[in-house]
């Protein structure tokens, strides 16, 4: 578990780094896989069959459907980078993991601190990705990252949410990237950009 | 009764399948519009249902008279906005706005946004609550993009970031809720309401106050409460108008439904002094930050969105000073705003279809080009902005009683001359638009009867509301307010 907690933080932190959207698609997907392992793990930890079906959609859901159909966006958009203050972004991540095990950990001692320090800090890089970057696909991809913190934290403070619930939230989290290509999409054939920054018409 | 719910949640999917591989406009039209009368009809009869047998719960289902109360603003709405979208569309056709190829996909996705809407009010799991009004987001991102240009596109975007974001935090709240219960109780009935609402005081207050945070701020998002309303006036005034309809008057609803639904749990652990005051704090954010942009507006719809924004925060009130009747006067606006706003936005829709534009100032003297939909217009502002005999005056008066019957004095007050402000506002608006001399190139036009029917049935309601309010319907809002204090 330790060395996957310290895997998932350093993907996170390289994700802040990262220009090219396909590099960053692919960290996503590494980052997903550590998630499913995670699941794995403790399902043979605790025996618990639903941990496995878990493992199992997210392996499904998070690193073949969502990534494959962001990988395809991206094969289209050869000329996108991103270009943003990445020693600016770097800092705040670090800044985010420091806190995280600094405070939330203490928080609720009841629960172990390693992982959900690890969940709450990557839950804010992902915030931070979609404050910060201006490319549709880092937003999908800060937005896929905020989501795997949550998921964590799910899987650290309570062992996962029952299955139906669980479900319905991989559902959501794949209509939702469904949703954002499309519009992705959009943006290219209207804008030849993918550039969120352009959109800033509606005012007042 | 299960069988009632169970044809309500499956009717709309499969209106909007057989919807969508059809070619043929008429025939689209005639299965919508059946289709959402139906849907209408079923669910009226749940809520039939429901004042016999006052609670139904199965397993994941759950309807009570709050739901009810909520249920009937969604029978009302999708019937008024599917009836409203056929003239509507059929006109979008002509001017070239959209093609024939979109129609389909359009009544497609109005189907399943109803779909996401009623299973928000069925469903008896809170984890199941927020799949489903993620879901709402979802289905409804589509229709805000309807147009497919560059201000669709951009309130498409930040409405799908900004609500997936904030609905996340509402997540992070929902998983500390089912820490708290794991911690008291064990893992048995996860998330189910009914069992939450009974053990609530056994949960851990400190757990449950930071999962409330989370949670307010997500369903906040979702609700159009301040300062998180950013996405709202985007978004309503880039949709196509019967889903502007639609999202201010159904899906705000809905949003604050699933925020109710968690805090009648968290009330019982933490008491009420807390949420109480944070309520009433974003309710009166809200009308403080919507009143500028309303008086300076200069388009129409985005008026109507930041009204929305108001009246949200006027929801936010009734249910932050909490006595029954405050209670119970949110609960009447919630239909009230939803009835008058819905109309008011199909009303925006046939005058920017005639003008072709939402520019206030070149919307002049709709008195005189279509005189029907201008006496409409006019009631219809007279509505939201409160005036006696109108139905949104007796929702807000009977709150701003509760609110002097629990010695708010300044508060109450301070609410009163803030309305007397959007009133001005608003009016202004209204009067120069509908009264002022035409513009040359305007012909007298015809405006549909459909569309006339669709919103006069809305009109209708607006001026019965404000003098008579039928016993049933009193005794729906009085069992919900119960519910709601924790009865």
């Amino acid at each position: 578990m330790t060395l996957l907690t310290v895997l998932l933080l350093a993907g996170a932190v390289i994700l802040t780094r990262v220009s090219s959207l396909r590099t960053a698609v692919g960290i996503l997907g590494f980052q997903s896989v550590i998630v499913a392992l995670a699941c794995l793990i403790i399902g043979l930890n605790t025996g618990e069959f639903h941990m496995y079906i878990a493992a199992v959609l997210t392996a499904v859901i998070k690193v073949g459907l969502i990534v494959y159909s962001l990988w395809k966006v991206t094969l289209q958009l050869k000329n996108e980078r991103e270009i943003a203050n990445f020693n600016f972004s770097f800092l705040l991540a670090i800044l985010a993991i420091i806190a995280s095990y600094g405070f939330v950990s203490k928080a609720l001692p009841q629960v172990p601190g390693e992982t959900l320090g690890a969940a709450i800090a990557l839950t804010v890089i992902g915030l931070l990705m979609i404050i910060a970057r201006s490319q549709a696909i880092m937003q999908v991809v800060g937005l896929i990252t905020m989501e795997n913190g949550l998921y964590l934290l799910g899987l650290s403070i309570t062992k996962g949410l029952p299955l139906i619930i669980e479900m319905g939230i991989f559902f959501d989290i794949l209509v939702a990237v469904v949703v954002l290509v499309i519009l992705t999409h959009r943006l290219k054939y209207s804008f030849e950009t993918t550039d969120t920054s352009i959109l800033n018409e509606l005012k007042g | 009764m299960f069988e009632l719910i169970l044809v309500a949640l499956v009717l709309p999917i499969i209106i909007g399948l057989i919807t969508l591989p059809q070619k043929n406009l008429t025939s689209i039209r005639y299965t919508n519009l059946v289709g959402s009368a139906l849907t209408s009809g079923i669910i009226l009869a749940i809520i039939n249902k429901i004042t016999e047998i006052k609670v139904f719960s199965s397993e994941f289902l759950y309807v009570d008279y709050l739901s009810a109360v909520l249920l009937l603003v969604v029978a009302l709405l999708t019937f008024t906005a599917t009836l409203f979208s056929l003239p509507y569309m059929e006109k979008e056709v002509k001017e070239g706005h959209v093609t024939e190829a979109m129609i389909p996909r359009y009544y497609a996705l109005l189907n399943l946004f109803t779909f996401a809407m009623v299973s928000v009010l069925v469903v008896g799991n809170l984890g199941l609550m927020w799949v489903a009004v993620e879901g709402t987001t979802l289905a409804s991102a589509l229709l805000v993009a309807f147009y497919f240009n560059r201000s669709a596109l951009e309130a498409a975007w930040k409405y799908v970031m900004i609500c997936t974001v904030g609905i996340c935090l509402a997540l992070l709240g929902t998983m500390i809720l089912y820490y708290a219960q794991v911690n008291a109780v064990g893992e048995a009935h996860a998330l189910n309401w009914l069992y939450l609402k009974e053990i609530s005081n056994t949960l851990n207050p400190s757990i449950i106050k930071l999962a409330f945070v989370f949670i307010l701020i997500g369903y906040g998002t979702k609700a159009g409460l301040a300062p998180m309303h950013t996405w709202l006036p985007d978004a309503h005034s880039q949709a196509p108008s019967p889903v502007s309809g639609l999202l201010s008057g159904a899906l705000l609803s809905c949003a604050f439904y699933a925020l109710i639904r968690n805090v009648i749990i968290i009330q019982g652990t933490i008491g009420t002094e807390f949420i109480h005051t944070v309520l009433l704090g974003l309710g009166i954010l809200s009308i403080l930050l919507a009143i500028p942009f309303v008086l300076i507006q200069h388009d129409v719809k985005r008026l109507l969105a930041y009204s929305s924004v108001e009246h949200m925060g006027i929801i936010a009130i009734g249910f932050g000073v909490g006595t029954p009747l405050a209670v119970y006067a949110a609960l009447l606006h919630i239909i009230n705003h939803a009835i008058a706003k819905s109309s008011l936005f199909y009303l925006v829709g046939i005058i920017s279809q005639e003008y072709k534009t939402r520019h206030i100032k070149e919307i002049q003297g709709i008195a005189r080009v279509m005189p029907a939909v201008a006496t409409m217009f006019v009631i219809g502002v007279l509505a939201i902005t409160g005036t006696p005999p109108l139905n949104i005056f007796i929702s807000k008066f009977t709150l701003i009683l509760a609110m002097f019957e629990s010695k708010m004095w300044l508060l109450g007050g301070l609410i009163l001359l803030l309305l007397v402000g959007v009133f001005a506002g608003l009016m202004n608006y209204c009067l120069k638009m509908t009264f002022s001399n035409v513009p040359e190139k305007m012909k007298p036009a015809n405006v549909s009867p459909v569309a006339l029917t669709a919103i006069g049935l809305s009109i209708c309601l607006m001026i019965v509301g404000g003098v008579y309010l039928p016993t049933f319907i009193n005794e729906i809002l009085t069992k919900a307010a119960e519910i709601v204090i924790g009865g």
